[in-house]
């Protein structure tokens, strides 16, 4: 009986004890917090070693030697260790952001390839010259004053640092609801601004805006005059740009739709199928529609002749290199690789890499069935057209949004080519209205639609909470919002650079002499040929090109 | 002519904005925005083109 007692009362001290004990244990280790002593135990790689052996297997460097210490009598403390892991996040996202503006950079090269590639020879330096000012005249522009105008009311960028002066923004109060139009800091980069995240910023906005002002240089060759494309480009770049910049990634109000009229997110373009590529191409449409098309292109009936590039080969090469330029293009929109759920960088290249694919399928698909000929140049376009369709949604859609999306772009820019050459008689060169201009209209829009709600970037986009959906998920709001942002795009933007564009016709004339563009324009506007070993041939291209006519119409397009 | 072409693309947009006013709807106001593309769309193609073929370098 007694022991049955001391194995009862033995029973209970266990049921008791254990869970003592066991909160005791856990309490313990829940309060055991690393210190500055722990750090102190820790031991790098001597540096004799080091300096005697070198380090071929990569196992001496980067070890806690090379966490910076601030104050060396206490040696390595948890503040350092703290600090470091910021600032490598930061210096990942500034690295990852600075290289892909670097790609982006280098997209001049492939815009003045393809677009010099598309014209005749006798104009080839005129056009070369043209892809080569544009970034120096834009760039000049951008600093001034154009940066200020986008950015200068911007929220902060955690990704780059989060410290950010660039905090006013110009706003009117409408209808109850606060309307932000441009920002006001950072005119000439000066003062506060003299910063490291901002400067990083800076350069990769700037290299988009020089994207932008890139693209009107294509459907203007020919017969634009060098003074007037140098006027007409800083206006662009200083102004016209920056504006809806500030509309869309600035915090002005067309991203503000989401939070002020509860449509989806706001405007949503991820990379800037609207804010580069429509504007740009919405720009060349305002300005070769100033200019008339070139002598030749038109026949007297009105039917369109064409006019061959001079070399499918720069025209090709020109393609690859800005789809190699895309991937800095979309990627690098997150501004950073780490934090805020920029590790989807990875679908954003594919799906960037699938909708050029699709794209140029999808244009030369079209070609061959309706001509009978697998269009080289056209094949280009459309790989162009998926790349500019994909950049908008690049962020918010899965590869199979992003594979329909190119390949309707591959072959809306056939059918927008021939319409522009037909309908309205704008004479394009180089295909760049249709290409930017009509597929960055199609990506802005497509965003609406194909955003499936998947993507995170820090838990909200323009202020709003969650992930942007389009109306094949669910939400018809994001969609409305992006309708806005086109009938922006044509209504306000257009309007703007037209009237730039006019007042730069009647102040420094927009055409060139016809002499001149008969003649080519390389010696009279820019005083030497771009290929002065060879002889150029004068063709007739209205007799030339009724043969080709017939076959397609449009294969002077890119 | 110009003046009236830019005056029709501006009225576009002006419609399309207008539609968050007037209406709540996300229908409604997608139509209007809609509606507003397809002026500004006549403005350029229709009005302010128009003019510039009149005088295009061809028909001389």
């Amino acid at each position: 009986m007694r022991f049955q007692k001391l194995k009862a009362l033995a029973l209970l001290a266990m049921l008791v004890a254990g869970p003592i004990l066991g909160f005791a244990t856990l309490a313990r280790a829940e309060g055991t917090a690393l210190t500055d002593k722990d750090l102190s135990s820790i031991a790098g790689p001597k540096s004799d070693d080091i300096a005697a052996k070198g380090d071929p297997g990569a196992e001496l460097t980067g070890t806690v030697n090379d966490v910076t210490i601030s104050d060396a009598k206490k040696g390595l403390t948890l503040a350092d260790l703290v600090n470091q892991v910021g600032q490598d996040k930061i210096a990942i996202n500034f690295v990852w952001t600075l290289f892909t503006g670097f790609l982006v950079m280098f997209m001049q090269a492939g815009f003045a390839l393809v677009e010099t590639g598309l014209i005749r020879a006798k104009n080839a330096n005129h056009t070369m010259m043209m892809n080569f000012m544009v970034y120096g005249l834009g760039l000049f522009a951008y600093y001034v004053c154009g940066f200020a105008i986008q950015m200068g009311g911007s929220a902060p960028i955690a990704n780059l640092g989060g410290v950010y002066p660039l905090n006013h923004e110009f706003s009117i109060n409408l209808f109850g609801k606060p309307w932000n139009l441009f920002g006001t800091k950072g005119f000439f980069l000066h003062g506060a601004t003299y910063d490291v995240g901002i400067m990083v910023l800076f350069l990769f906005q700037m290299v988009f805006m020089d994207t932008a002002t890139t693209i009107v240089t294509g459907s203007c060759a020919e017969r634009w005059k060098y003074s007037a494309f140098c006027v007409s480009t800083i206006g662009l770049g200083a102004v016209v740009y920056p504006l809806f910049g500030n509309w869309a990634w600035g915090g002005g109000w067309l991203s503000q739709l989401g939070v002020n009229f509860g449509l989806g997110h706001g405007y949503c373009d991820f990379a800037g199928s609207g804010v580069v590529h429509a504007v740009g191409g919405l720009t060349a449409c305002a300005v070769a529609m100033q200019l008339g098309p070139r002598i030749g292109k038109f026949n007297r009936d009105g039917s369109p002749n064409v006019i061959p590039g001079h070399d499918i080969v720069l025209v090709l090469t020109g393609c690859f290199i800005l789809a190699f330029g895309w991937f800095g293009f979309n990627p690098g929109s997150t501004l950073g690789a780490s934090g805020n759920g920029c590790l989807r960088i990875g679908s954003i290249a594919v799906n960037t890499m699938l909708a050029g694919c699709t794209g140029s399928f999808g244009a030369l698909l079209y070609m061959w069935m309706r001509y009978g000929k697998p269009d080289a140049s056209m094949a280009g376009n459309g790989l162009l057209a998926g790349l500019v369709a994909i950049t908008a949604p690049s962020g918010f859609v899965n590869t199979l949004g992003a594979a329909i999306i190119g390949w309707i772009a591959g072959i809306l820019v056939c059918l927008a080519v021939e319409f522009f050459d037909r309908v309205p008689k704008i004479d394009d060169p180089v295909g760049a209205i249709s290409v930017h201009g009509v597929n960055g209209l199609w990506g802005v829009l497509s965003v609406g639609l194909f955003a499936d709600g998947r993507s995170n970037y820090g838990g909200s986009w323009n202020g709003v909470p969650g992930s942007v959906k389009g109306l094949f998920y669910g939400d018809a709001g994001q969609l409305v919002s992006q309708l806005l942002g086109i009938a922006t795009l044509v209504g306000v933007i257009f309007t703007l650079s037209f009237l730039w564009n006019w007042l730069v016709d009647i102040f420094v004339g927009q055409r060139c002499h016809p002499k001149s563009e008969l003649a080519g324009l390389d010696i009279p506007e820019m005083g030497a040929l771009c290929y002065p070993d060879f002889q150029l041939k004068a063709l007739d291209y209205p007799a030339a090109s009724s043969v080709s006519n017939e076959g397609s119409p449009v294969s002077s397009k890119h | 002519m110009r003046i009236i072409g830019l005056a029709c693309v501006l009225g576009g947009w002006v419609i399309a904005v207008a539609g968050l006013f007037i209406i709540s709807s996300n229908f409604g106001r997608a139509l209007f925005a809609s509606g507003g593309i397809l002026v500004t769309v006549f403005g350029m193609l229709g009005v302010l083109n128009r003019h510039y073929l009149d005088r295009a370098i061809w028909k001389k």
